[in-house]
């Protein structure tokens, strides 16, 4: 299950949304949806409670992330150690940044 | 028993490996020190007595420095499994494996690394031709665990079921918890939606739908956990899985993932790229075996290539 929360900072003109449990298959209608909900030239995703993330939830993010790519840049917060690994292998991290790179050793 | 052939760039490739294969017995070693065509005169005249049943490459020699050589050794010796060994910093292109169908990598550090594989052991697989067995990269006495699907829903029971055999506090089980439960689930999906096909190969079922297994399919999802080693094993009876289909997967995904989002077979991919030691059993139209095994102090970086072996089961008549 994947929830998303969205929060928007005026001090830094940017969209937020937090996303929560399992990624995968059944995340596709809440991440297709996110897209258009980009308003800012950055958006952040925090994965702090996001669990396990599976093929399936990879392929819906960079679906995910190709779309708001062209319009807005993508930071990733609260990644794990597993996140970062499986998004390095994977390309995630060529479309977004991971922003507590050395916090969370995603280098 | 058949014996075992081995080639190398040059002495210094040779003694590289000196130690590495100090154990293996009826090992033929060639070096080809830049007469390519001597070397293969030797190794046919090996073959007088009695067929080669691994012919290893080094990836110093093969595939960047004779990139034509497997077509070469396949000549000489047509039975053989052909297995490229390398070094962490030289791991060759998966591209020219896949060219070649060569269905068996292992890529070792020089020194003994948590998850790094035994080449003795490797060959002695190979050898007999018979698939890796889960009990036998733990400590004797390890109990296996077996779970049978009977529907798509025992998925994460299951999960569930490993998590707790991986139960205690710290970074490393921590790690090795999390990276198990993404390999069960990749294993579990593909075995439940990849497997079943019906006829001209169509998938029978859609990925994420509710389903219960077919009455003659049998799935079953095996582990066992040392305390350091952790092994997982997923059989399915569909023998779907074609193995060069595997490499090419493999192959696809390392490189090009930046189409990944269009791009088939990414659950394989991960699994591959997160165990230590990622293994594939083929019996066509009767039987897949996927899995390997994982290290809890691995050092492995699931961002670097991984070897592989893929073994086509003979079926006995």
């Amino acid at each position: 299950m994947t929830t998303a929360k969205t929060s928007n900072n005026g001090s830094t003109a940017c969209d937020y949304f937090a996303l929560e449990g399992t990624i995968d298959l059944h995340s596709e209608a809440l991440l297709m949806a996110i897209p258009a909900k980009v308003k800012h030239p950055v958006v952040r995703f925090d994965f702090a409670k996001a669990g396990r993330v599976n093929s399936m939830g990879v392929a819906l993010l960079l679906r995910c992330f190709k779309e708001i790519s062209g319009k807005a840049e993508i930071r990733l917060e609260g990644l794990s150690q597993m996140h970062a690994m499986l998004f390095k292998m994977t390309g995630v991290f060529l479309l977004a940044t991971p922003a507590e790179q050395n916090k969370e050793g995603a280098a | 028993m058949k014996k075992i052939a081995a080639l190398f760039l040059d002495a210094t490739d040779r003694a590289d490996w000196r130690e590495a294969l100090s154990e293996v017995a009826d090992i033929v070693c060639l070096t080809v020190d830049g007469d390519l065509a001597s070397a293969l005169r030797a190794l046919r005249d090996s073959t007088a007595d009695t067929d080669f049943g691994v012919v290893m490459l080094s990836a110093r020699l093969y595939p960047e420095a004779y990139p034509e050589l497997a077509v070469r050794l396949r000549a000489i010796c047509p039975e053989a499994e052909f297995l490229v060994i390398s070094r962490e910093a030289g791991a060759p292109p998966l591209r020219s494996l896949l060219a070649d169908r060569i269905r068996h990598l292992t890529i070792s550090a020089k020194h003994d690394l948590a998850g790094g594989e035994q080449l003795p052991a490797v060959i002695a697989m190979l050898a007999q031709r018979r698939p890796w067995d889960a009990a036998s990269c733990l400590k004797t006495g390890t109990p296996v665990h077996s779970f049978e699907l009977g529907s798509s829903e025992d998925k994460e029971g299951v999960i569930g079921a490993l998590e707790r055999v991986l139960a205690g506090q710290g970074d490393e089980i921590e790690l090795l918890r999390q990276k198990a439960s993404l390999l069960a689930d990749e294993l579990m999906e593909n075995a439940m939606y990849g497997a079943p096909r019906a006829s001209h190969g169509v998938p029978m079922f859609r990925k994420g739908e509710k389903r219960q297994m077919l009455p003659h399919e049998v799935i079953v999802f095996s582990f066992g956990f040392d305390g350091e080693t952790l092994a997982l094993n997923l059989t399915d009876n569909w023998g779907s899985l074609e193995p060069d289909q595997v490499l090419e997967c493999l192959t696809r995904n390392a490189d090009g993932y930046q189409d990944a989002d269009e791009c088939g077979g990414r659950g394989l991919f991960i699994v591959w790229r997160f165990l230590d030691q990622f293994h594939v059993s083929v019996q066509p139209g009767r039987r897949t075996a996927v899995g390997g095994q994982l290290h809890l102090a691995s050092k492995l970086d699931p961002a670097t290539p991984r070897g592989f072996h893929i073994i086509e089961e003979e079926i006995a008549a």
